[in-house]
């Protein structure tokens, strides 16, 4: 409280540069989608949300916004059972090689990005999946899972183990058990977890576009293909539906996960 | 309850639970080494022992989230080993309470009644009766967060008890609370437990509350049952010397027999001889045997002249080296002539004797039957 005033100057000076390096991608897109020139500039030449208008009316655009909801739809539905009951046995119960196991479950992330996709793009390939929808959905569910195992771990490590075994005194079989009591106990990192997975699969690039074609082409490949040919403030306005997406699904997580107060007893 | 009655016309109340001679072994560590003990209905136990004494594993394998790896416990006549912890008609209050975070109080005591299929028609009431049974009626709907540490206790006991258990057990969920109100549901859990008549199997570290809750009191230590007698029986006859020194202030005179007579028997120890007396718990000791005199630190009496202790047998010179007032007693450390043996005494009335300062030259005496022979 007593700190002197040049100290103080200078954390808040480091805070805002802070502050604002975060945010000046958001802001410059923000700026640039609600131009009413042709051209893609920041600071944007007058308001109009004429660029908004066009891309609801593109039916390109549209059709891959739906295909990228349905990706993520598919991954967070396949993410949550495996996620679950992977996180909760790894911090719950002494597993032979649970050391590998969780090594192996990480291998997603040191692989990298491009490495994994070339390798999805054969496997599916020789299945002779390619040029479907829900095979991306389970890509984007496989390099993504450690998010969601560890968001269940980090729960399921706070859970008393006296809780199931006061569950079986209660009378409950292991199975009502693992419904009325581990899975509410854990149901915050389950949420953080889905949510998360969703949005990195609403989002995924790269594997995206080893895995997609013309037909099944998802919202960020999309936009890759129309940057190449050229940049006009629609892409802008896309953008800030991408962002406005995330937006909504961090407030729900912080309704949702704010829930933790009455979840947890303490 | 499922009260049985033996019919053999003398009123004997029926075994609830048989402990017979269970082993429990971790990597050939034995928590628990041939423990066997029998308890009768209706009546409340407390398995007393330090911590790593075996008492909470022991607790544990009666609820079934631990198998012994040898003997057979009975409940109710019923060996129970093969039964799962959710098959077994045994109520539990844990350390840390474990109560369901999710859930209300009235939640909480419901969840045993819809596992075990109650009839849901009847379960609301029930809830309501044993809520109101621990003084909560008023707080059927509170989130568990939203209790006090005492009120949290109370749902934790209701939910052990909703669906009239043939046994409750207790483990230590009185440790964590502070002094006041610990005592104060020691006696809520003698109200409810003598209300009910439910049996009952306490396990605790703190001896005061063996004492005050106890019908029965079982010692436990290094995984051995060392004593199961009544409260008074176990604090006046203890069954050995880890006993006689767990439970009380007890003072240790190590020596050799000397002579017995009787029940008396005289023991040196370094440059003096002492008289004490063996009890049926205890044994006889041998002449030459190696044995510890075990004197309670109340029964040592203490005076400004050896005249004043005329009715002692044993009277000895000693020096105050430590004197605390503690309110209800003085608790005093002297030590004894050249030998420098420390000897704590209690004064259990300082308001009407006369209280001693640090350095003070003083005499102490007892009586054989002060002094508890056990071998060493």
């Amino acid at each position: 409280m007593t700190a002197p005033l040049s100290k103080s100057i200078v954390i808040w000076v480091m805070v805002g540069l802070v502050l604002l390096t975060l945010s000046a991608p958001t802001v410059v897109v923000l700026g640039a989608s609600f131009t009413s020139g042709n051209i893609i500039v920041f600071p944007p030449n007058g308001f109009s949300l004429q660029w908004y208008g066009k891309i609801a009316s593109d039916v390109g655009l549209r059709g891959a916004f739906m295909r990228s909801l349905t990706v993520a739809a598919i991954c967070t539905v396949i993410a949550i059972p495996v996620g679950t009951l992977a996180g909760i046995a790894l911090a719950k119960y002494a597993i032979k090689f649970e050391r590998s196991l969780q090594v192996y479950l990480l291998l997603p992330f040191t692989i990298p990005l491009i490495g994994s996709g070339i390798g999805l793009m054969l496997l599916f390939g020789q299945m002779g999946i390619l040029g479907q929808i829900w095979p991306i959905g389970i890509a984007c569910c496989v390099i993504n899972l450690p998010f969601m195992i560890w968001a269940v771990t980090a729960s399921a490590a706070n859970l008393d183990p006296d809780l199931e075994l006061a569950a079986a005194n209660c009378g409950a079989p292991p199975i009502a058990t693992f419904f009325h009591v581990t899975l509410p106990a854990v149901m915050p990192g389950v949420i953080s977890g889905s949510l998360l997975m969703f949005i990195l699969a609403l989002n995924e690039f790269l594997v995206s576009l080893l895995l997609t074609d013309a037909r099944t082409v998802t919202l960020p490949v999309q936009i890759y293909n129309s940057i190449r040919s050229i940049i006009t403030p629609d892409l802008a306005a896309i953008s800030v539906v991408f962002i406005a997406c995330a937006a909504i699904i961090i407030a729900l997580l912080d309704r949702l996960v704010g829930l933790d107060i009455f979840l947890k007893s303490k | 309850m499922t009260g049985m009655t033996k019919s053999d016309g003398k009123q004997k109340a029926a075994v609830a639970v048989s402990v017979q001679n269970v082993n429990m072994t971790f990597d050939g560590f034995h928590a628990v080494d041939s423990a066997s003990f029998d308890l009768d209905q209706g009546r409340f136990l407390t398995i007393l022992g330090p911590s790593g004494s075996g008492k909470t594993t022991l607790l544990r394998m009666i609820a079934g989230f631990q198998k012994p790896s040898s003997g057979e416990i009975f409940i109710n006549g019923a060996p129970v080993s093969a039964a799962p912890p959710h098959k077994r008609s045994v109520g539990m209050v844990f350390q840390k309470l474990a109560l369901f975070p999710h859930m209300t109080a009235a939640e909480n005591v419901a969840f045993p009644l819809k596992m075990r299929r109650f009839d849901a028609t009847t379960i609301p009431e029930r809830v309501q009766r044993y809520l109101d049974l621990v003084q909560l009626g008023s707080y059927a709907d509170r989130r568990i967060h939203q209790l006090s540490g005492g009120q949290q206790q109370r749902v934790a006991i209701a939910r052990a008890l909703v669906f009239e258990p043939d046994l409750l057990l207790l483990d230590e969920p009185l440790a964590a609370l502070d002094r006041k109100l610990r005592e104060e549901m020691q006696l809520e859990f003698r109200r409810i437990q003598r209300e009910l008549g439910v049996t009952t199997i306490n396990v605790t570290h703190d001896q005061r509350e063996a004492l005050v809750v106890s019908d029965e009191v079982v010692v436990m230590d290094k995984g051995r049952i060392q004593q199961m007698a009544s409260p008074t029986a176990t604090y006046r006859t203890p069954a050995n010397a880890f006993v006689a020194g767990f439970i009380g202030v007890t003072n240790f005179l190590n020596g050799t027999v000397k002579s017995t007579a009787g029940q008396e028997v005289i023991f040196a120890a370094g440059e003096r001889e002492f008289i004490g007396h063996w009890s049926a718990a205890a044994g006889a000791p041998t002449v030459s045997a190696n044995v510890v005199g075990a004197l309670r630190a109340e029964q040592v009496r203490m005076a400004t002249s050896a005249d004043e202790l005329g009715q002692c047998r044993t009277v000895l010179s000693a020096a105050v080296t430590d004197a605390i007032f503690e309110g209800e007693r003085t608790a005093y450390e002297v030590t004894v002539g050249m030998d420098g043996n420390i000897i704590r005494v209690f004064d259990h009335d300082p308001a009407a004797h006369k209280q001693f300062g640090i350095g003070e030259a003083v005499f102490i005496g007892w009586n054989p039957q002060d002094v508890m022979i056990y071998p060493n």
